[in-house]
């Protein structure tokens, strides 16, 4: 997969974006990233959409949501999986041949929805609702599971906790709070043994948006330069059951990563300068960075990941973000110096059922 | 480097009211099972699966789709859930077409299940679609949304109730050949005349019933396609459109795309024909297998896709243009009309249409398919998308 980045952007992130309607989110977003291509809306040949309709609070809300997302008489399409599955059928449908100069959007206003209530309604109706799951106990029960597999006490676990949140605060694209400290994420209330309150990144407002080319039009536009090149994508999804073995194993996580490196064309030794993972709470940090041991990883997370923003459904369009501005050289305060190849995860559904890697290149001049 | 795609599976289960002695991830197996099995393929030989589903409060479940991955086989593999509206399906297939044609991926399984008829009453889910604080008060549904454009179609054209009847008489009589269809029959025009009013001009046998059931189609890259299946059904076009939400911007004389006739549906096909080569749909198209829930859906859609001229339709189909083996074969499988499990109706709609290009439709085969195109429409008639399976792969996508 060969596919340019030209330009990028970011609703400027919040607890509770108070002052904008959905569309309106959109809308900003949208046009800030073909500003930043420097491109119009009437070159795009395809928009791909990453929405939610349980979390946007509609049923089929793209109805509302395409034409301000730039896709008014356009081939618009739409997942409702994640923001990075956004991004992985966008990079297919440029690779495709068929389309050159592609826009993905998602975003995430759940401070005006209940989540759990949402959360609630994913489970199946016969087993998994009745005794009461949702986001936080699946959370739970993985924080439990993963902490067996993988010997996480829970010092350790609040240390990678405040030190992700120190790194947050240094993230001028975050909400750049005050960490916490080792002891009050100790003393936090329990939410669902072993996770308490101190582990959870809190959930944010926000949005993200992509402008991809294809080889072809970047030859025949030589005046836009790609910020940087998304190299390859996996993505894969485990099984529904909430088991031992599913929750602390780590398989699609493993497996995806395995797949996206390959696809890059990188060897079992070749360094990967930057990791942003995608960890809704520290016992996944800590899970995820056991499972990174072995790879030759240079930095986790420098931006300080979900504690910098958490936009739910497209928290992985933000640490793809980061990854971008690394390779570009552009990510200021959170740099990596030297970063050339740069990785972005994102997960979801029931504790984290699905994985998605996108690996971004520099671009050399 | 696009790559020729083809589909070489094809699995529905039968559509009904009701699956109560399945749970919506077995439906949803059933046809996994079948597609692979046309195939002569095992799970594992799929590299990759897309799911098809449209709103899921029809069903109570939101994430059915991550409920359903064990059961369609997609554990430890890539997996996303298309859902464009009434258009799901078309995308879901479009969205499988990237996998493959991408190069990424050889194999993809599309599948999906609906079951409209686990709520009361699919209109007021489908309230639900509209605008909060403008729109949903209005008592808009699918029902009395599509009614309005209806009316401005009959108002500029001069068509009446009885000739969209004609329409009904036809699609259920297509439909005793389908052994899939939900409702199939003969009827006259005076017994859709004679049922009840809904929404004017709307007739309870102008709507399509409430369906459930499942749907799955297997893509393969064109060398594995030539290995797996004597006749395989190419995509050789697709188009798809994305409209604004709002009816009235569609309703003024600078609308880019007139609200009666479904004019954004055209700039798909066009998209779509462009890829395929084909200049004179009439005489190209052999058969057209159409997303038309509604019986007023089929002039503009037929219109639009350049089969006839504007207000044209309705007087070619008194004349038995849109017949079996006429100017061109539409719905032969009963269409929309007949069946709507809406998550699945576009996927349906694709594989009605590449079994008529693999020879393998049965009693609705029309003869001598070379080309056979399929639609699907959602959100406000806003989201369209056009698909050409044809029995070589010709076109631009393929070179």
């Amino acid at each position: 997969m060969d596919i340019g980045v030209i330009g990028w952007a970011m609703h400027p992130p919040a607890d509770a974006i108070r002052n904008a309607r959905l569309e309106e989110i959109a809308f900003r977003t949208a046009r800030a990233a073909l500003d930043d291509a420097d491109i119009e809306r009437r070159q795009l040949d395809s928009v791909t959409l990453g929405a939610c309709d349980e979390l946007d609070g509609r049923s089929i809300s793209s109805m509302l949501l395409a034409a301000p997302s730039g896709a008014y008489l356009k081939d618009e399409i739409r997942v409702t999986d994640s923001g990075m599955t956004a991004l992985a059928l966008s990079a297919m449908r440029v690779a495709s041949g068929r389309f050159d100069l592609a826009l993905v959007i998602s975003w995430n206003q759940t401070s005006v929805v209940p989540v759990e209530d949402v959360m609630r309604m994913r489970a199946e109706p016969f087993f998994l609702r009745p005794v009461g799951m949702n986001a936080t106990i699946a959370d739970g029960l993985f924080a439990g599971a993963v902490g067996r597999e993988h010997g996480l006490d829970e010092a350790a676990v609040a240390d990678l906790t405040v030190e992700r949140q120190r790194r947050a605060q240094a993230n001028p694209r975050g909400l750049r709070r005050a960490p916490a400290t080792r002891e009050q994420v100790l003393a936090s209330a329990v939410r669902a043994w072993p996770l308490r309150a101190g582990h959870q990144a809190p959930i944010t407002d926000g949005a993200f948006a992509f402008v991809l080319a294809s080889p072809r039009w970047l030859k025949a536009n030589p005046a836009h330069r790609p910020i940087a090149r998304l190299r390859a994508m996996s993505w894969s999804i485990d099984s529904y059951r909430l088991d031992a073995h599913r929750l602390g194993a780590l398989d699609v996580f493993a497996h995806s990563l395995s797949d996206v490196l390959a696809r890059s064309g990188r060897g079992a030794s070749d360094p990967i300068d930057v990791i942003e993972l995608e960890a809704q709470t520290g016992y996944h940090d800590a899970a995820f960075t056991r499972k990174l041991a072995e790879r030759p990883v240079r930095a986790i997370s420098p931006s300080g990941g979900t504690w910098a923003q958490n936009p739910l459904f497209c928290t992985g369009l933000a640490n793809a973000a980061e990854a971008v501005l690394q390779v570009a050289g552009r990510a200021g305060p959170t740099q990596v110096p030297g970063a050339r190849f740069a990785l972005a995860h994102g997960c979801h559904g029931f504790a984290q059922q699905a994985h998605v890697f996108a690996a971004f290149e520099r671009v050399e001049s | 480097m696009s790559q020729g795609v083809a589909v070489v599976g094809i699995g529905q289960t039968g559509f009904r009211a009701r699956f109560d002695e399945l749970t919506y991830p077995e439906l949803a197996q059933q046809a996994a099972m079948r597609a692979l099995q046309d195939a002569r393929l095992s799970p594992d030989d799929v590299d990759a699966v897309v799911f098809s589903m449209a709103p899921t409060q029809f069903m109570g479940v939101n994430d059915c789709d991550k409920w359903s991955v064990d059961f369609v086989w997609a554990r430890n593999k890539p997996f996303m859930r298309v859902h464009t509206g009434g258009a799901t399906g078309g995308s879901a297939l479009h969205a499988a077409w990237a996998h493959v044609a991408s190069g990424q991926y050889r194999r993809v399984l599309v599948v999906g299940a609906d079951r409209l008829t686990e709520t009361p009453d699919a209109q007021f889910i489908l309230n639900l679609i509209w605008d909060p604080f403008y729109e949903q008060d209005f008592a808009l549904n699918t029902v009395t949304m599509t009614a309005l454009s209806t009316q401005r179609y009959m108002a500029r054209y001069g068509v009446t109730e009885e000739q969209y009847a004609r329409v009904v008489v036809r699609a259920r009589r297509n439909a005793l050949n389908n052994p899939n269809a939900h409702l199939k029959g003969e009827i006259t025009v005076d017994d859709v005349m004679r049922s009840r009013r809904v929404s004017w001009p709307y007739k309870l046998y102008d709507i399509c019933p409430r369906s459930a059931g499942a749907a799955a189609l297997v893509l393969a890259d064109e060398a594995s396609a030539r290995e797996l299946c004597p006749r395989p059904a190419f995509v050789t076009g697709l188009g798809a459109i994305s409209n604004t939400v709002f009816q009235g911007d569609r309703a003024v004389p600078s609308s880019d795309a007139e609200f009666a006739d479904h004019a954004e549906l055209a700039i798909a096909a066009r998209e779509c024909y462009q890829q395929a080569g084909i200049t004179k749909p009439a005489g190209e198209i052999q058969v057209a297998e159409l997303y038309d829930p509604f019986s007023s859906f089929q002039f503009p859609h037929l219109e639009s896709l350049g089969f006839c001229e504007r207000g044209t339709a309705a007087r070619l189909s008194d004349e038995g243009a849109f017949d079996m083996n006429g100017l061109v074969s539409v719905g032969p499988s009963g269409g929309t009309l007949c069946t709507n499990p809406i998550g699945v109706t576009g996927l349906v709609r694709v594989a009605d249409a590449a079994l008529q290009v693999m020879g393998r439709a049965g009693d609705m085969q029309v003869r001598g398919v070379r080309n056979a195109l399929a639609t699907a429409a959602g959100g406000s008639a806003q989201f369209h998308t056009c698909t050409l399976l044809s029995d070589e792969p010709r076109g631009r996508v393929h070179s």
